[in-house]
């Protein structure tokens, strides 16, 4: 089920919230837990039970390692299994397929296997138990006794299936006791409703030019038509992500929980540095306390410190996919870090602001065609079109693209920072009385609200991009 | 107290390791595809098709019928027949996020056959009723007929 479909929006999320504030107190995690596991099953019967198994194995695995805290010998061994296992399963799914190919086609051998789909979330899932355990081991919190609240941490619908990444620490409280308020709700459905309107408008039309001008070989692209189509899927990835954590966020107020957020305007970042410290932050904060740090982080030689960068790096690029363009794309960003930690970062902070930000994008713009071509192949001729290297400068087909879609581009460019937000929140705060003034802004949330659903109606179907990591 | 407990979160752990796996296995087993490409598993499906009462279909009565468009799919086998409910359909989806759209789809078809055929021809709306459907990996296959299971058959061989 995705938040952007019409059977979650005005079925399941109102049915879900009704029955979440009729039931006591003492009965609304369980109300939340099931909905969690409806919402999961909705579109993985299959692998709901995956998913329970998951839990039932980090629940025991986290209390064994509790019950050790005075034998660290034993306590270690227990963390390493829990790890290992963890890392199986999810390795498993994601990955046993693309070593097998890989062997095959190393030793020109072709070894016949068993393919199945890749459970939704269980990267997210995965590593949010790994998180847990591995803070319980460190001692930063204590193991939860009562399985359902744990359950209900790790599957809570509004995060499950694409993040954020919450650490246990950051909703211990909340999951025992929270505040509930009408004002929460608004709050929550004004997070909901932006984000909404970044999947359904913003997202899927970008996305929709993207597949339109990627649908055609890259070698016979023009410069104009290819740049269209790098920035149309940075649009599309931005707001598709963005807009879900968003929604993720808005709904775990509307429930009474705090997440924290998974981006801060990452398109306005003066340094590639900057860049991933805002975009997806919950994952680079993840790998940076449970891997990179482990590994020594930068408390160390600077040939220690590049090796630590290029295994987290490599990890990033692996966590995204099962194939060698999404490794090469973990490579490219360590490869630049190290260079901007080492060689060029001092000088970036010397130039002005506008030449950072343009530095930082066309690095960004360069990755993402990493990201979203199918092979490394299609990735090189598409960069090369880019250059000038594919069908001309300029062509009808980019001419048309820019001319019809001009005002996605306006609005992408505005929604990408702070501007976007200024701006409706200057438009709405004209009335000088507060009433009219609230009603004005509620008034411009419902509008939005009808825009975005009105694009889900008659769009085609479109996932969350990030559904399949 | 505390050897208790962690004996039991050991002892429950392996359990579950032990159940995970087999619970793998059984995927493995019965939901798991061979990789086949579409040409061979659409082959073996047309190759069991009674193409007597049923002949093939264009993407036009793919869209009419089930309101999917065959150009987001990586393959699409249709056979259907112009006087009874009888149809085989054969799809393998690009991406599986496309998965639930079909079924999605399937099911309101049949919803929709239902109503036309309940009444005036009951031995129909039977078969809608026992209609075959089966989501192996990335290929989704959909039957109607009174040979179903061994059209279900043919295409779980086929994989």
């Amino acid at each position: 089920m995705l938040f952007s479909s019409i059977t979650f929006l005005f079925y399941f999320l109102p049915v879900v919230l009704v029955l979440y504030y009729l039931i006591p107190a003492k009965g609304k995690n369980i109300v939340l837990l099931i909905a969690s596991l409806v919402f999961y099953a909705w579109g993985e019967p299959v692998y709901v039970v995956l998913m329970i198994l998951s839990i039932c194995l980090n629940y025991f695995c986290g209390r064994e390692i509790q019950a050790r805290e005075d034998d660290p010998r034993r306590a270690k061994r227990s963390i390493i299994f829990a790890v290992v296992i963890n890392i199986l399963i999810l390795g498993f799914f994601k990955y046993y397929g693309f070593v097998l190919n890989t062997v095959s086609d190393l030793f020109s051998v072709n070894i016949p296997y068993r393919e199945l789909p890749l459970p939704v979330g269980i990267s997210f899932y995965t590593f949010q138990a790994m998180s847990y355990v591995i803070d319980i081991y460190r001692k930063k919190i204590t193991a939860q006794k009562n399985i359902l609240l744990f359950a209900l941490y790790i599957c809570m619908f509004p995060k499950l299936i694409a993040g954020p990444i919450v650490r246990y620490e950051d909703i211990e409280q909340q999951l025992a006791a929270r505040k509930l308020s009408v004002s929460r709700i608004g709050q929550g459905s004004r997070y909901f409703i932006l984000g909404l309107a970044k999947k359904a408008v913003l997202a899927n039309t970008a996305g929709a030019v993207f597949e339109q001008i990627s649908a055609g070989p890259a070698a016979g692209m023009s410069v104009l038509t290819a740049w269209i189509g790098c920035i149309s899927y940075a649009f599309q990835i931005y707001f598709d992500f963005s807009g879900y954590s968003d929604m993720a966020v808005g709904l775990g107020k509307m429930f009474g929980f705090e997440f924290r957020r998974n981006f801060d305007y990452p398109y306005t970042a003066t340094s590639i540095t900057d860049f991933w410290r805002r975009w997806h932050i919950s994952l680079s904060t993840w790998f940076r306390d449970y891997v990179y740090i482990p590994l020594g982080g930068n408390q160390c030689s600077p040939a220690r410190n590049v090796l630590n960068l290029m295994i987290v790096w490599t990890l990033i690029g692996m966590w995204h996919g099962a194939a060698w363009n999404f490794i090469v794309w973990g490579v490219y960003y360590g490869i630049i870090l190290v260079m901007e930690k080492y060689v060029w970062g001092v000088f970036l902070d010397e130039l002005p602001r506008i030449v950072t930000r343009i530095y930082t994008g066309i690095l960004v713009l360069v990755g993402w065609v990493f990201f979203f071509s199918p092979s490394l192949g299609y990735s090189v001729r598409y960069l090369l079109a880019m250059i000038g290297a594919g069908a001309g400068f300029a062509d009808a087909e980019g001419g048309f693209l820019l001319l019809t879609h001009w005002l996605l581009y306006l609005l992408a460019a505005l929604c990408s920072g702070t501007a976007g937000i200024r701006l409706f929140r200057a438009l709405t705060g004209i009335p000088s009385n507060r009433k009219v003034r609230s009603a004005v802004e509620a008034a411009a949330y419902i509008v939005i609200f009808f825009i975005s659903t009105a694009f889900l109606v008659t769009d085609t179907f479109h996932p969350f991009l990030y559904f399949r990591f | 107290m505390k050897q208790v407990g962690q004996h039991a979160a050991a002892a429950a752990k392996y359990i579950i390791s032990v159940l995970t796996a087999g619970y793998i296995a059984l995927l493995l087993l019965f939901v798991g595809v061979s990789g086949q490409p579409f040409e061979e598993v659409s082959g073996a499906v047309s190759a069991a098709v009674d193409t007597e009462h049923l002949s093939g279909q264009d993407s036009m009565a793919l869209k009419r019928d089930f309101g999917l468009n065959s150009a987001e799919f990586s393959g699409v086998l249709y056979y259907a027949s112009a006087v009874s409910a009888e149809e085989v359909l054969l799809i393998q989806v690009a991406d599986d996020s496309q998965i639930s759209q079909v079924t999605d789809a399937l099911e309101e078809h049949v919803e929709k056959r239902l109503e036309e055929f309940s009444g005036y021809m009951p031995e129909q709306a039977a078969l809608l009723e026992n209609a075959g459907q089966s989501v192996r990996g990335d290929y989704i296959f959909f039957v109607v007929s009174q040979d179903a299971d061994q059209y279900m058959k043919v295409f779980a061989d086929s994989l």
